[in-house]
């Protein structure tokens, strides 16, 4: 297992499951339902303001557990996840590599 | 299907766990409408009866259950579970709930000592045996207990002989369920879906009912961050240091979500309406029909029998209440008679229509057992109002003397169960409550409990603790918090000059930064229940199948209801209220029987003694009860009393409302013939003559109701409860002005009283409660007058006041009462009038403990130091002080040895090497039998020429020891400083000119920051120095100047100019303030003559 700390380019289907995505110039394609679950996060390692009204966002992030295999090359399946968080100030979607279980 | 009921919602009353305030939760609930929720608090119903009224009111079942921790036969726990009570079925739920909640607790308590450490819970086989065969209650296993944890990981065999074990011994109908949660955490965890899969699996093989929660700890995802914090200040370590929570679900998710939960823990559509059904019954199982089922509203007051009575309770309180005639109005005319006669039938009526005759015979049945135990008592609040409170002997305050009302107190308009509080002596209240629990049984009685909330420096410690500050870092932001809500402290940072430090670490430190945003998270947060300090619930034989009770510090069983569930419960709660005061009085008075043979009532002690009036009005009041702050005694100066009533009216003046009203000025204007009184209308006159025209009481709007618009004193009373409420508020409005039109009043006259009414709404004050506190205030005073070394002796032993007692002590010395020093031959645990003055209690020296206390009394007297070394058998530092200290002395003077040369003096220099010598003995005597061999019988030769200390040092050794300056002021250290720089003393003060330059010094007494008409923060010090008071006002600009030291130090000097506020009263405009000894530093530098006077 490896962990990293990597942006990711994600698309989506309706439901906001992935369904792909692009990770250092290659293309992946999710093989089975992703699992999706709530981690936490060491706010007062990091955070500058947790005021009243910040939004769980400091406290909690949502990460998808993944097969999925590059291109369209189906045999070799790998288990990724992905953090999903939203950009406070303009509200984009962000997507970060943070494990691949090779 | 739509809905989804919670069953599983911890409130902010789960103490260091919940979030959210039950209301909060409701509201929510019903705002998005669903027709129940549920309420589980972790350990107790501490929230439920909160809940239940907001359910009520919202029109929503309330369902109450309980979080507990189930233990195996070994005392193990093996569950965290919910326990819900049914619903429906006359109160046996409830019933069971409040009995497994008590059996959670009694292990805690059983030995009538509270052991802390012992775990809160329940063990399975008591827990079934209460349940019984008909059960009451559903047991809900979820991911805390053994079932859940073994489905996690544990092999499918076990986690079914763990279910099964369960199912064995809960064989109710209905008692027992599998509940399922799922807060997405990750896969493989606890909380997460694949536990909730797993259990929901392992419950439909056994055919056991599974319902679906979310384990609700907070309204909102935001409010996870509070319960991180909640979190550490429960485990009592930083964040980091354990396992937080897992994520931020567990909160109040609509029905949407979690039918989402459902579908993705069941996997498939049908499985997950089934689970959501199974928890729509068990909701529609467990709600609760307040009144059959919980009591709600009904009173509930000892039987007849626990009383002491037979036949009709209100024929007896009829009896009583004319029996008292003949004793408080004997020999009254016939005029004064008939009036009470009427007033007592009207009063009679009232308490009959309401059926509360049970509930004064009650009272009056508790306050004679407090008069026939010999303990001081008086009623206070609107009580006082009442004559039956008078006369069954409840109140010492005559309301037809004081024209004080009834209507105030209870009428027919209001249900409620009235409040009557009982003042009595604080060292016997303990006694008394006691005493209640033997005569009324326990299964009648429970203390009542109170919910502390965080504060602002609690809610700064704690989140201090959270982040992991260092304890000095905490001590020191702790210290300037001062006065201000910490829901507002980023608002604070910029306003408060001594924040100013914090605000500029707030900049530049993150942590910091998110101190002060959980601080504010925290405040108003319930913290800790505790005992109410004076409340005592008295009920019938039914009450603890009401209630659920706890071991209370007291060893006695406490309610784990607050005083604001006392109503809805329909329980009477009795507040027994411990005052000092009471208890110094009662000291003085057996002090004067035995000193002087004199034999005091002091409840029948003439109100109108001139000689006491004189003492209260040079405003000398240290030590008199409720106005001896520098704010009353400044009034005192501007109001001069002259009359028991003028005491009334300054107490009632002297509060938060009467001063944001403006209440006071105009007054003291009409008193003092400054302005004209304006009635306004003849009519109202007669009622408001005795404040000038100035509306200041409650029962003046009463009556100026009732002379105006012709209705009763009781709807009056309606009225101005009304006039709080701004919804209702323009109903009274309108009534009043239409009837007052109807009865002739012009209509300036109309708008005028209006005015004055509608300002009026929560400024003024009771007028049967100032009467009532009054009465203490009089008898104080002229104890002070007539007794002043036995009431300056109860003051000491008793500490009733505001100030430290070295301030007594300075007031004593002023008076020319001698405070005598230690003597271990003459000194006990309390202060005793001699007839040189008032011996020191051995309790004042720090560090000496109870049972040295004890022996000392017991083995007096000494013939010499080692006669009490054997006797006592001291530690070698109670030894120690008590010689620094002087309490040996006695044993000194003359030798009794005659050798020629030998200085004839013993010193306490002396003395103190004897009892190095004694201390240096190494087998120290242990007990009777086991003397030592030393030959202590011989004629103690006491050691030669050491010096006496001198005063600087005899101070120094008082104030560190006893923390108390007996010898001589402590400023007198600093005297020669302050003579050549001019400083004034606090006694010459008052023949200053107004506005005169002055410089003030002395030992900080008290810091008071009071509501102000402006908003802005005022900061009153006063200084003691050793003359008298003096009274310095800081206003913005010059809290600015000393803001660091305006709240810390204890020696200060202070400059500003005198302000004249009265005929004796002065008081000065703060300039600025120094550190004293700081200052003595910078000055005896120079004069190395003085370097070593002050250092103590």
């Amino acid at each position: 297992m490896q962990r990293l700390d990597e942006n990711v380019l994600v698309s989506t289907n309706q439901s906001g499951e992935p369904v792909r995505f692009l990770w250092r110039d290659s293309n992946y394609k999710v093989r089975a339902r992703p699992i999706r679950w709530f981690a936490r996060r060491d706010w007062w390692l990091e955070a500058s303001r947790v005021q009243r009204g910040v939004g769980p966002g400091v406290l909690e992030v949502e990460i998808w557990r993944m097969l999925a295999s590059e291109g369209d090359n189906s045999a070799k399946k790998t288990q990724f996840e992905i953090a999903h968080s939203q950009d406070a100030k303009n509200g984009k979607n962000i997507w970060r590599l943070v494990r691949v279980y090779d | 299907m739509n809905g989804f009921t919670h069953l599983h919602v911890a409130s902010a009353f789960s103490g260091h766990y919940g979030v959210t305030r039950p209301e909060t939760m409701a509201e929510a609930v019903a705002a998005t409408g669903s027709s129940a929720l549920a309420i589980t608090d972790r350990d107790g119903l501490y929230g439920s009866v909160k809940h239940i009224g907001a359910c009520l009111k919202l029109g929503i079942s309330p369902i109450v259950g309980v979080n507990l921790i189930i233990l195996d036969e070994s005392g193990s726990p093996i569950a965290r579970s919910v326990i819900l009570a049914h619903g429906h079925n006359g109160g046996k739920g409830w019933a069971k709930l409040c009995a497994i909640v008590s059996a959670a607790h009694t292990s805690r308590g059983r030995a009538g000592q509270l052991r802390k450490e012992a775990q809160i819970g329940i063990k399975r086989s008591l827990l079934a045996q209460l349940l019984g065969e008909d059960g009451g209650c559903t047991i809900l296993l979820g991911p805390d207990s053994d079932v859940g944890r073994a489905a996690l990981n544990g092999p499918r065999q076990l986690t079914t002989s763990l279910l099964s074990a369960w199912r064995e011994m809960f064989k109710a109908p209905g008692s027992l369920g599998i509940e399922v949660v799922s807060h997405l955490t990750e896969p493989g965890t606890a909380y997460s879906t694949d536990q909730a899969r797993a259990m929901l699996q392992l419950a439909d093989s056994l055919s056991i009912p599974t319902v679906l929660t979310n384990a609700v700890r907070y309204l909102e995802p935001d409010d996870a961050l509070t319960a991180d914090v909640l979190d550490a200040a429960r485990h009592l370590e930083p964040l980091g240091l354990f396992t937080p929570q897992p994520n931020a679900q567990a909160w109040l998710k609509p029905a949407i979500l979690m039918h989402a939960i459902a579908l993705e823990i069941c996997g498939e559509a049908s499985r997950a309406l089934q689970l959501l059904d199974t928890t729509e019954r068990l909701a529609d199982r467990c709600r609760l029909e307040p009144v059959s089922d919980c009591g709600w509203g009904k009173p509930k007051t000892p039987e007849k029998s626990a009383l002491g009575i037979e036949g009709n309770p209100f024929e007896i309180l009829w009896q009583k209440a004319h029996a008292g005639i003949e004793h408080y109005y004997r020999g009254a005319n016939a005029a004064l008679l008939a009036q009470v006669h009427h007033r007592l039938g009207q009063e009679l009526i009232t308490i009959n229509k309401l059926g509360f005759a049970t509930y004064f015979l009650t009272v009056a049945d508790v306050a004679q057992m407090i008069r026939d135990m010999k303990i001081r008592s008086q009623a206070r609040g609107s009580g006082a109002g009442s004559l039956t409170n008078y006369l069954l002997g409840i109140s010492g305050v005559d309301p037809i003397e004081h024209d004080l009302l009834f209507e105030r107190f209870l009428s027919t308009e209001r249900s409620t169960l009235p409040d009557i509080d009982i003042d009595v002596e604080s060292a016997r209240r303990h006694d008394i409550y006691r005493a209640i629990f033997k005569r009324y049984g326990s299964n009648r009685v429970t203390l009542l409990s109170m919910q502390s909330t965080y504060r602002g420096r609690g809610a700064m410690r704690d989140s201090g603790l959270a982040l992991g500050l260092e304890d000095e870092e905490i001590d020191d932001i702790a210290k300037n918090m001062w006065r201000f809500s910490a829901r507002s402290f980023r608002g604070a940072l910029e306003t408060k000059p001594e924040l100013s430090a914090l605000a500029a670490a707030v900049d530049e430190d993150r942590r910091m930064n998110l101190l002060v945003d959980i601080t504010e998270r925290l405040d108003r947060l319930p913290r800790h229940i505790s005992m109410h300090p004076c409340g005592v619930i008295l009920g019938d034989e039914s009450l603890l199948q009401r209630t659920s009770v706890e071991p209370s510090g007291l060893g006695l069983p406490m309610s784990q209801f607050d005083k604001d569930d006392m109503d809805p419960m329909g329980l009477l709660k009795l507040d027994v209220l411990g005052v000092r005061m009471q208890s110094a009085m009662a000291y003085a008075v057996r002090e004067i029987a035995r000193v002087r043979g004199e034999t005091l009532d002091l409840d029948n002690i003439p109100r109108d003694d001139p000689d006491t009036f004189k003492t209260i009005r040079t405003t000398n009041t240290l030590g008199i009860f409720q106005i001896e702050s520098p704010g009353q005694r400044e009034l005192t100066g501007k109001h001069q009393p002259t009359e028991f009533n003028d005491l009334t009216i300054q107490i009632s003046l002297f509060r938060p409302g009467p001063m944001k009203g403006n209440m006071i000025a105009p007054y003291l204007d009409g008193r003092h013939g400054f302005a004209k009184a304006d009635f306004i209308h003849e009519d109202l006159v007669p009622i408001l003559k005795e404040t000038w025209g100035v509306v200041i009481f409650h029962e003046h709007v009463l009556r100026i109701l009732n002379v105006m618009t012709g209705c009763t004193l009781a709807k009056a009373d309606e009225m101005r409860r009304s006039l709080e409420n701004p919804r209702v508020a323009p109903q009274v409005k309108k009534f009043f002005h239409e009837k007052t039109k109807e009865r002739g009043y012009s209509q300036a006259v109309i708008d005028r009283v209006w005015e004055i009414l509608e300002g009026f709404s929560s400024f003024g004050f009771c007028k049967a409660h100032g009467a009532a506190f009054a009465l203490p205030t009089y008898q104080s005073a002229w104890l002070k007058t007539h007794f002043p070394t036995e009431f300056l002796a109860g003051l000491f032993t008793h500490d009733p006041g505001m100030y430290p007692k070295r301030l007594l002590m300075a007031e004593a010395r002023r008076l020319g009462v001698k405070v005598l020093p230690l003597d271990v031959n003459k000194s006990t645990d309390e202060y005793l009038v001699e007839s040189e003055g008032i011996r020191l209690a051995l309790t004042e020296v720090q560090g000496v403990s109870e049972n040295e206390v004890a022996r000392i009394i017991e083995e007096q007297p000494f013939k010499d130091i080692a006669d009490f070394y054997l006797r006592v058998k001291p530690t070698r530092r109670t030894l120690e002080r008590l010689a620094v200290l002087g309490a040996f002395d006695s044993f000194g003077g003359k030798r009794r040895s005659d050798e020629p040369g030998d200085d004839p003096e013993i010193t306490r220099g002396d003395i103190l090497a004897r009892v190095r010598q004694l201390n240096a003995i190494k087998n120290r005597p242990a007990s009777e039998a086991n003397q030592p061999t030393l030959d202590f019988q011989v004629l103690e030769r006491i050691p030669t020429g050491n010096a006496e200390p001198t005063m600087t040092e005899k101070v120094a050794a008082e104030l560190s020891l006893m923390k108390l300056d007996v010898s001589e002021h402590v400023i007198e250290l600093y005297r020669p400083m302050l003579e050549e720089m001019g400083v004034v003393n606090a006694n010459e003060l008052v023949g200053l000119r107004n506005k005169s330059e002055v410089l003030i010094a002395g030992v900080r007494v008290a810091t008071q920051t009071p509501p102000m008409r402006s908003g802005k923060r005022v900061v009153f010090i006063s200084l003691d120095d050793g003359t008298g008071c003096s009274d310095s006002t800081f206003f913005d600009d010059a809290q600015a100047r000393c803001s660091n030291i305006l709240f810390n130090n204890r020696l200060l000097l202070i400059s500003g100019k005198t302000r004249r506020t009265g005929v004796r009263g002065v008081s000065i405009m703060a300039e600025n303030a120094w550190d004293l000894r700081e200052m003595w530093e910078q000055w005896s530098k120079a004069r190395p003559q003085f370097r070593e006077r002050a250092a103590g």
